[in-house]
């Protein structure tokens, strides 16, 4: 497969690992490289975490609380590198040579794509598999036609541009298999970390076709093309990732039991096998202490939070929220506290605390709050201000490290007039690109001081929801204000417009060279989100219907990258100038020789990748065998033991899990998930936000009434 | 008198394009509500709102009616604002208040009798110290001729200067009428009708303020009856000012140096009395970024000081004319190591150059963000500057030299205030927190715990400070006012014990335990609580974040909503308090009257109205 694959590349002439990715890159349809684009113009190699890597998120109408959420996690890097290196596979190499990862994948994805109809499974590798089933589909080739009349500087036409360029990602395999566990949402989720990370292009679109079907299948207040609440949907993709990681080691370790593969290798593989990994990056834990007011006791109860929710106060800060969270509150009239001391129902004082720090700080603010006038949520349009850097106040006396600084890196933001209709996007720092909008499919850099547009307040319809705020250290803040600092520097040197400078010292991050096109602000007169076209996807769930059914924009763009992958296909890296290149426009000449260096550059690079991956392919193959070998002995035991769940990727086995994946006799994944999750059967994790909000539970709430879906966040409200 | 200021020269619905229902406003308002929450109680008696005066805003230059966008997601990036700010002066040479404080008993106070400041000096450097007694610094504010003038040493500098003031009682006035001016920066100029009259009725005693809301400055008599009224307002064409300040050295009946600085990095010596003005930093040329703060430099008529927003601190002369900036001497920042960085003063001019026929007279790049405010202390030789980066540095300006360097607790530090006797500054910031500092001791003394969003403004004030106790007032976006009183008594004591009597054996034995940990886990974390216990070594200019664990908290005296809106500035005034928001209220607060006074101590002296002649 490889071998093809790197046929298929070397064809493509000028193109290289890339293959699929340069392709379309806009040439047809975009006169000018997006702003992201021209990010990324001159980007070096790809990095095998996927940190480099920026994928817009298709909208099947009203998923944007999906795509939002997903977008934010992604970019939690501790995250991203657990759902990657989860069940263990590959751990070895994984660790020692980032770059060998994406080969790993590839693999993967042939692997089942071959074991698949062609037709509906394009793997992740999407733009060179898709190319001979997709272009079929699409007929209409309006690739070039299709400007849209609308202004250019819409989101609505963006995103279609984005989803034209391509590749997109059709999400609707699955890789449980490979992964040695039974499908669902964690390994849904998985299989598009895995398929960005292995995508030869540095932008792209995902179609999440399969984990919204799974989502779906398995929550039925999900199950309506309604607009959702990012923070439920949060909630419970981080609780069912826990359960079917929980799950999935429990089965293991009853299955494998004294297997000595897993006894070896599992541990030796950092800590992949550990479970607690969700728990360990999200999970804190608050103390509620509570005094009697008669006998004076004071009792003690821990609970594990995975994010916190907090009342929200017309000009007020994220800081003081949480002090307010942490406030004594008296526990009288009905609300009495049983106290074990004195026996019976007494008047006690309550407050919460937090006592283990998370790594990641999840913080919901409650903008949607049940008003009892009206029967219903209404939205919270205060102004709340969040720092860039956070410490905690209500921490308790014995908390470890309770300075811990925390920055912020993703907001989700809620756009729209109540908790019914809107939008989410998300804005989220990423790694060495500073700050990237991601509005569905279109991904946007953005000045840093963007991310303070959403404070709320009178007129904003756009507040910020859900603030990721994670662990770092002082160094690490100096150092990034140092960056800034000389990346601002740079810009004002090179560039002496007077009002892009005045923001200067917080501008993003934009590689030296193509200053200020970081920002270039594109006015977008487009009001709010609308995705209308999206919307006939809403009851898909199956991507390989996708295309027929999506009419032009989205297949077009797909096909036109298919016949022209060979001549194209050249500008992986450079991703797109290329193109933009050619419609010779007198200032772009420059770039344009530049650009052929860079693309000489390019080439040799990605020769030598290639070879690199060819060496490591081989290397992998022997490895294969050596872990089929091993594999199918477990299997045979674990076949013995239980028949039902293949195990026999062992999560310690290198490589083997793609391959397994594809060969293993894997029954038929054993489906030991609930069919729909309620998050009261998890009140390990809900009660935790009680104080705040008992909202949490509310989410599981009714799917079935998608106006209250469980929204609520007063402790009243359980639709349940 | 009461003639209202010609109509606006577009139709008053609106701009083409203006969102409808937005109702134009021309004219200053002003209100009087009463009842409890308009008062202010506090242990010395009860602060009573006077008058509600709410500025008008001005609506957008016809030509520069903004494209209303309305996709809440659009980054466009707007260009910097600033809620409304006051800059006050009162013509009558006023006994500083500071005089209060200014006593011969220092000595006996608790505290080391060689005054901070004069400490360091004398360690480091003797030239300038020499004029410096054991009470120098105290006296200094003053005394202006014991104070060196900044640039005295310099030659170059000295033979503008002299030239500029060749006659004290004559000061020079800037070239352009802003009236009669075409520029295109300047939209429209509005003197009030009677506005000779109104000068003349001036009481000398009563303040003059200058406030900026949106692209309007305006001068308003805070003392006259029609107080609403302003004395001239400008338009700006789309430049906001974002700061101001008034000369106090060259303040007279007839003559008042201002200095505003612009969104656009303009600056504007503007003299009210004879409509005259200048404009430096024209597009830019200098330095091309907002100017977030600026300030007089104490005792000089010429010099004035200018933040930028990309962390420069640039020193104007008023008189003088621009010219491209080329960085003069700039030590290779490569080879530094991180700590010598941050330890230094980037001089990208000094003020000791030669060159100095055009502006700047000095250059200096502070920090790499935006610089939110500085100010100068009560000596005349530092100055104190917070950054949004959370930085708070404390310069000697005199010899261009980073003294210290601290962080907030996080976030950005948003403003900063020397106390009256340069003992302590106060810093406001994102943390929610006003943090007291001590030079002396070179720690931080104490946060503020009570505000319930970010700290805007941040002063002392003077009437109620003494050499032991020292009421501090600020305010924030939380729309509150709060009020400290912080004595210096409770220094002495253990910190974490006395304040927090609660948590002070959990602490130690915590900080016990953190160390532990941190050197045993290898995981990443802050070690900012492993350096703390070094803060009191002399030479170190970088001081890392104190632990909450180990720093005392002080509680508000006062915590009051004054406003709608989120407050932007504040000022204590001999009879007042004067607060101001984003949407251009500016409250002013009645102290206590005498009688009233629940303070025994005596402090309430300046409640005197004898000067006050407030209508």
């Amino acid at each position: 497969m490889s071998s093809f694959f790197g046929r298929l590349k070397s064809g493509a002439a000028p193109a290289s690992p890339a293959t699929g990715h340069p392709v379309a890159k806009k040439d047809p349809n975009a006169p000018e490289p997006t702003p992201l684009e021209k990010l990324l113009a001159n980007a070096g190699p790809l990095r095998g975490d996927g940190s480099d890597k920026f994928f817009g998120f298709e909208n099947f109408g009203s998923t944007c609380y999906c795509n939002s959420v997903v977008q934010c996690l992604y970019y939690s890097v501790p995250f991203r590198e657990q759902v990657i290196n989860f069940p263990a596979r590959s751990a070895p190499e994984t660790l020692e040579r980032p770059q060998s990862l994406p080969r790993i994948n590839t693999n993967l994805q042939n692997g089942p794509q071959s074991a698949l109809s062609p037709t509906g499974r394009n793997s992740l590798s999407s733009p060179t598999v898709r190319t001979p089933g997709k272009p079929a589909t699409t007929p209409g080739a309006p690739g070039q036609p299709p400007k849209p009349e609308d202004n250019k500087d819409s989101p609505e036409y963006k995103k279609k541009q984005a989803l034209a360029a391509g590749p997109v990602l059709t999400m609707d395999y699955e890789n449980s298999k490979s992964y040695g566990m039974s499908e669902s949402l964690f390994t849904s989720l998985k299989d598009i970390f895995e398929a960005v990370i292995a995508n030869r292009s540095r932008m792209g679109v995902v179609s999440p076709h399969k984990f919204l079907e799974i989502l779906r299948r398995d929550n039925e207040m999900f199950r309506t093309p309604m607009h959702q609440d990012a923070h439920e949907f949060l909630n419970l993709l981080l609780n069912e990732v826990v359960e079917n990681v929980e799950t999935f080691s429990k089965s293991r370790i009853t299955e494998v039991g004294g297997t000595e593969q897993n006894g070896v290798v599992a541990p030796a593989t950092n800590n992949n096998t550990n479970t607690g990994w969700v728990h360990e990056l999200f999970e804190g834990t608050l103390t509620s202490e509570t005094r009697c007011l008669t006998c004076e006791n004071t009792s003690q109860r821990d609970e594990a939070f995975l994010d916190l929710s907090v009342d929200l106060e017309q000009h007020s800060s994220v800081t003081s929220c949480l002090r307010k969270f942490s406030e004594e509150e008296m526990l009288c009239e009905r609300n009495k506290f049983h106290c074990d001391n004195c026996g019976g129902l007494q008047e006690a004082e309550k407050r919460m605390k937090i006592k283990r720090l998370p790594k990641i700080l999840a913080l919901h603010l409650k903008r949607f709050k049940y008003t009892e006038d009206l029967q219903r949520l209404q939205k919270l349009f205060h102004r709340v201000v969040y720092p860039y850097y956070l410490r905690l106040f209500n921490t308790t006396d014995d908390a470890e490290d309770p300075d811990r600084l925390y920055e912020l890196y993703a907001v989700v933001v809620h756009i729209g007039g109540g908790p019914y209709h809107g939008h989410y996007v998300s804005i989220i720092k990423t790694q060495d690109r500073g700050w990237l909008l991601f509005d569905d499919e279109m991904v946007e850099p953005v000045d840093k001081a963007y991310v303070r547009n959403f404070f709320g307040g009178e007129n904003a319809l756009a507040c910020a929801y859900v603030l990721f705020y994670q662990e770092t250290t002082e160094e690490a803040m100096m150092k990034e204000q140092e960056a800034d600092a000389r990346e601002a520097a740079a810009k004002q040197a090179s560039e002496l417009n007077p009002e892009a400078v005045a923001v200067g010292a917080t501008t993003p991050k934009t590689n030296g060279a193509m200053n200020g096109v970081g920002h270039a602000h594109h006015l977008s007169t487009a009001q709010t989100p609308t995705i209308e076209e999206e919307d006939q996807f809403a009851s898909l769930n199956h991507a390989a219907t996708a295309p027929a059914l999506n009419p032009n924009e989205h297949a077009h763009p797909v096909e036109h990258v298919s016949t022209n992958i060979p001549v194209l296909g050249a500008k992986k890296s450079n991703a797109g100038l290329g193109l933009f290149g050619k419609k010779n426009k007198a200032e772009e000449k420059e770039r344009k020789a530049a650009e052929k260096e860079l693309e000489a550059q390019a080439k040799q690079k990605r020769k030598e990748m290639e070879q690199q991956r060819r060496n490591n392919y081989k290397r992998q193959e022997e490895e294969l065998q050596a872990a089929l070998a091993a594999s199918k002995e477990t299997a045979a035991e674990e076949n013995k033991k239980r028949g039902t769940e293949d195990t026999s990727a062992a999560p310690g086995t290198p490589r083997d899990a793609n391959g397994v994946g594809s060969l293993s006799k894997a029954s038929g994944l054993s489906r030991f998930r609930h069919s729909s999750m309620s998050l009261k059967g998890k009140p390990k994790f809900w009660g935790s936000k009680d104080k705040g909000d008992g909202n949490g539970d509310e989410a599981a709430g009714n799917g079935e009434d998608p106006k209250g879906h469980g929204l609520g966040r007063k402790k009243s409200v359980f639709k349940f | 008198m009461f003639v209202l200021p010609p109509p606006p020269r577009y139709p008053v619905g609106g701009y083409p394009g203006a969102p409808p229902g937005q109702l134009i406003e021309t004219n200053n308002s002003i209100s009087h509500p009463t009842g409890p929450e308009y008062q202010l109680v506090v242990g010395e008696g009860t602060y009573v709102l006077r008058d509600d005066l709410h500025l008008a805003t001005p609506p957008p230059h016809p030509s520069e009616a903004p494209v209303h966008n309305p996709n809440p997601l659009a980054t466009t990036v707007s260009p910097p604002t600033q809620g409304t700010k006051l800059s006050l002066v009162a013509l009558a040479p006023r006994q500083p208040s500071s005089t209060l404080l200014q006593r011969l008993d220092t000595k006996n106070s608790t505290w080391s009798q060689v005054p901070p400041i004069a400490e360091h000096e004398s360690n480091s450097h003797t030239s300038d110290t020499d004029s410096q007694g054991v009470n120098g610094f105290v006296s200094a504010p003053l005394d202006g001729l014991r104070t060196p003038v900044f640039g005295a040493d310099n030659a170059a500098l000295n033979v503008v200067n002299s030239k500029a003031s060749k006659d004290p009682s004559k000061r020079n006035k800037p070239k352009n009428n802003i009236v009669k001016s075409n520029s295109s920066f300047v939209s429209r100029v509005i003197p009030h009708e009677a506005l000779t009259k109104r000068l003349q009725e001036h009481n000398v005693n009563g303040l003059y303020a200058f406030a900026n809301i949106n692209r309007a400055l305006q001068w308003l008599d805070l003392t006259s009856p029609t107080k609403e009224e302003h004395l001239t307002k400008i338009l700006f064409t789309k430049a906001h000012a974002l700061c101001h300040d008034i000369n106090q050295v060259t303040r007279g009946p007839n003559h008042l140096d201002i200095v505003m600085g612009f969104s656009t990095g303009d600056i504007i010596w503007y003299e009210p009395m004879s409509q005259k003005y200048s404009r430096l930093n024209k597009n830019g040329i200098i330095n091309p970024t907002a100017v977030s703060d600026i300030r007089w430099i104490p005792n000089s008529e010429n010099l004035f000081m200018a933040s930028h927003m990309d962390g420069s601190l640039v020193v104007y002369d008023k008189e003088k004319e621009d010219a491209a900036f080329v960085p003069e001497d700039q030590t290779p920042d490569e080879g530094m190591s991180d700590m010598e960085r941050k330890t230094r003063l980037t001089v990208k001019k000094s003020v000791q150059s030669k060159n100095q026929k055009a502006n700047p007279v000095s250059y200096w790049q502070i920090s790499s963000s935006k610089i939110n405010a500085f100010e100068f202390s009560p000596d005349r030789r530092h100055f104190a500057v917070v950054s949004e980066d959370g930085s708070f540095r404390i310069i000697d300006f005199l010899k261009e030299k980073l003294l210290h360097h601290y962080m907030s607790y996080y976030g950005g530090m948003m403003c900063v205030c020397w106390s009256p006797d340069g003992r302590y500054i106060v810093t406001g910031g994102q943390d929610d927190l006003v943090s007291i500092w001590s030079l002396e001791d070179r720690i931080l003394v104490a946060r503020c715990q009570g505000h319930n969003s970010w700290v805007t403004g941040v002063q002392f004030d003077p009437w109620r400070c003494d050499e032991r106790s020292y009421r501090i007032g600020s305010v924030g976006e939380d729309t509150r006012l709060l009020l400290w009183d912080f004595s210096v008594g409770m220094l002495h004591r253990p910190r974490a014990a006395s304040l927090r009597p609660r948590n002070s054996m959990a602490s130690t034995n915590l900080n016990m335990q953190r160390t532990r940990t941190e050197s045993s886990a290898g995981r990443m974390r802050s070690n900012s609580n492993l350096t703390s216990g070094s803060a009191l070594d002399d030479d170190e200019v970088v001081h890392p974040v104190e632990p909450r664990a180990r720093t005392a908290i002080l509680p508000p005296v006062l915590t009051k909503a004054v406003d709608e809106h989120p407050l932007t500035w504040l000022a204590f005034e001999e009879d007042c308090i004067i607060t101001s928001c984003k949407n251009g209220h500016i409250r002013t607060w009645d102290r206590p009257k005498e009688g009233s006074s629940t303070d025994d101590s005596g402090r309430t002296r300046s409640q005197t109205s004898s000067n006050a002649g407030i209508s």
